[in-house]
């Protein structure tokens, strides 16, 4: 009776082991010696000690421990302490940092692995546990794998939550299980760290609203909206656009509600109500679509001093205002980027980008973005091979007689280094329509003529004009305003 | 006492008065089709209760009919400098949220906004023609409200308009108050006089 008993050895970093044992309450405060010897003769250690716990190097096999208590007589008992009676328990991890990112409902968490502890490279397992609500139900636990290396290594992961996080407050805890193949004793995973905790907004004074505030998020989405209200307030209900739905209770100042597969939102938002005993609490979130890929981008010039790039911008975001789909074209060569105004409600998506002195070849990415999403499309063109020259202008007759008549035409552009071909349509009363087409050489300034021969006389004409690039033919220009004449008489 | 009225000015008054009235209950028109249109788009709860909303004068007045013609006028322009404000912050909030989407209610509050400041014009001129001065207005304007969430500011919106609809009312009987012909010498109350 008396003796020491239930001596146990645990180890924290695989070369100091910490014994503990019992005596019986009447010796529990007198002096113990604590003596050990491993089995290759080596002298005896003894320790004194008033508790009943001592830290001794771990042996190569096995010790022989001889604890002596004293007290009104001594009381000594001999154990022997094999490897594998020693178990293995890593410290308990200490969570070095959480933070919240509450626009992306997401927490980081960093902790150090404590690895300069061990002698050699461990695998190491984290349990992560994330708990939630007053009564901290756990809402997930992750299991994390890092290898150990000598150093203290910090390690960093995040969890993104199905709700916001000012929904209610979250706690974390950690806990670490070292996969020390060579040790052989019982291998065990360590304490709990204590939680850390992310307040939610139920647990501020005065916190209340609906939560996320005003997001944007994709159609299909799963979400959860919570209402936070005070204390002493009633939640009548929670309407998500005109549909009420079912309402969970995560604390005594916080309901959610959970809407599932969400569509299309109206242009000005669909509204999430929380109607209170007194008062409304509400967000608005639009539900949209991310851009997709602009298809058919094409980019041609009219004057050579502007690329005007058009394409068809796919599905409808279904957002509007500060939150529509913006784009902007980025020319790689010269590294000049240049933001489009595109209307959101007209069909036509097209943006202007200045002629760069010296440069033929444009290697363009159109880049398109929402908050949901973005996407982007390439292509490198040389604009001397898309020319479209705009509508001539200002046609009118500069000379004529029984059967000729010349014709004088403005192009708005600087068309200086580039053939324009050009193709007049001739039409009478007595015979059918006929083109004649115009070669015309590198032009300084931006009139043109040219002279039809071969008129009948006395013959009201009606002619009008087109023109596009001679080398390269892209596209022609739009035919230009008709002018009538009538030649003299033979 | 304000000086006897000239007839001219008296029938100038009740001129202004005829016409205010008529302009208010365009208004009145117009903003409870404004207000439909705004509910529907806003995707709100017609009968939703929406609290004092800070920086809207509201319509409803004690002992109406004690007041004085000019503190009439005076409380009337007031509330409708208020509201020019106040309608011209929400038709910014809504292109900032809208841009190009609904034009059609951007353009309905636009209106409805040029009708505001035409009244509050009219009230001016009532006020002149009492040789009442006009009184400034605040430095520039109301100081900015806080930056309110997207529901509150759709909430603010059906209390601004809401709010606007009782005034015009209100602006009606003002009015017609005051074009009443004075008791006395049958002319119209000076505007100091009148009960």
């Amino acid at each position: 009776l008396g003796d020491p008993q239930n001596l146990k050895c645990v180890t924290h970093n695989l070369h100091k082991m910490l014994c503990t044992w019992d005596v019986s309450p009447r010796r529990r405060h007198g002096q113990t010696d604590f003596c050990y010897t491993t089995n290759d003769l080596t002298p005896q250690v003894c320790l004194k000690t008033k508790e009943r716990r001592v830290e001794i190097p771990i042996p190569e096999s096995s010790i022989t421990v001889t604890i002596k208590s004293s007290g009104t007589a001594f009381a000594t008992k001999e154990f022997v302490i094999h490897q594998k009676d020693i178990s293995f328990v890593p410290v308990t991890p200490h969570i070095l940092s959480l933070m919240p990112d509450f626009p992306t409902s997401t927490l980081n968490l960093k902790w150090s692995d404590n690895g300069s502890v061990f002698p050699y490279g461990l695998d190491a397992l984290w349990q992560i546990q994330i708990l939630r609500k007053e009564a901290m139900e756990v809402v997930t636990q992750v299991t994390y794998y890092s290898k150990l290396t000598h150093e203290d290594i910090i390690l960093s992961w995040n969890w993104t939550s199905d709700m916001p996080l000012e929904c209610t407050s979250h706690y974390v805890k950690i806990r670490c299980y070292i996969n020390a193949t060579q040790f052989v004793g019982p291998k065990d995973w360590s304490d709990w760290s204590p939680a850390e905790v992310i307040p939610g907004k139920d647990a501020e004074p005065g916190g209340s609203g609906v939560f996320p505030l005003d997001p944007v998020v994709a159609v299909g989405s799963d979400l959860t909206f919570c209402c936070v209200h005070e204390e002493d307030q009633r939640i009548t209900n929670m309407t998500y656009g005109s549909k009420s739905y079912t309402m969970m209770q995560l604390s005594s100042r916080s309901h959610a509600i959970r809407v599932l597969n969400a569509s299309v939102s109206n242009t000005s938002g669909t509204n999430v109500v929380c109607r209170l005993e007194h008062g409304l609490e509400g967000s608005v979130v639009f539900v949209g679509y991310a851009p997709d890929v602009p298809q058919n981008l094409s980019c041609e010039t009219p004057d050579f001093l502007i690329i005007k790039c058009t394409w068809k911008p796919g599905r409808p975001s279904g957002l509007y205002g500060e939150r529509r789909t913006k784009y902007s074209l980025f020319e790689r060569t010269s590294g000049k980027n240049v933001s489009c105004e595109v209307s959101e409600v007209n069909k036509e998506h097209v943006c202007g980008f200045p002629v760069l002195p010296d440069q033929k070849t444009y290697d363009f990415i159109l880049g398109v973005s929402n908050p949901i999403g973005q996407a982007q499309s390439s292509l490198l063109v040389d604009i001397t091979q898309r020319v479209h020259p705009r509508t001539p202008e200002k046609l009118i007759v500069t000379g004529s007689n029984s059967t000729s008549i010349q014709l004088h035409w403005f192009i708005n552009g600087s068309f200086a280094e580039t053939r324009l071909l050009c193709q007049i349509e001739i039409s009478s009363s007595n015979s059918e329509r006929k083109l004649h087409n115009v070669s015309i050489p590198w032009w300084k300034s931006s009139t043109y003529t040219a002279q039809l021969n071969a008129l009948h006389p006395d013959t009201k004409y009606r002619l009008r004009v087109r023109c596009s690039a001679a080398d390269h033919f892209w596209r022609w220009s739009d035919w230009s305003r008709g002018v009538e004449q009538t030649t003299s008489e033979a | 006492m304000a000086a006897a009225d000239s007839p001219s000015a008296a029938l100038r008054r009740r001129d202004l008065c005829s016409r205010g009235i008529r302009l208010a209950g365009k208004m009145r028109a117009d903003v409870v089709d404004l207000l439909d249109a705004y509910v529907e788009q806003q995707g709100l709860d017609a009968s939703a209760s929406v609290a004092a909303v800070e920086g809207v004068p509201l319509a409803a007045v004690e002992r109406w009919d004690e007041q004085t013609g000019t503190q009439r006028l005076l409380e009337n322009l007031a509330a409708y400098r208020a509201f020019r404000a106040l309608l011209a912050q929400m038709l910014e909030e809504q292109r900032e949220q809208l841009g190009e989407a609904d034009a059609g209610l951007g353009r309905a509050l636009a209106a409805v906004l040029l009708q505001v400041s035409a009244f509050a014009y009219h009230l001016e001129e009532l006020l002149r023609l009492e040789s009442r001065g006009i009184p400034g207005e605040e430095g520039d304007g109301p100081p900015p409200p806080p930056r309110l969430s997207l529901f509150e500011q759709k909430l603010r919106g059906l209390g601004v308009l809401r709010e606007l609809a009782q005034w015009a009312v209100r602006s009606g009987r003002d009015l017609r108050q005051l074009a009443k012909p004075s008791p006395a010498n049958g002319a119209a109350p000076g505007l100091a006089e009148s009960p």
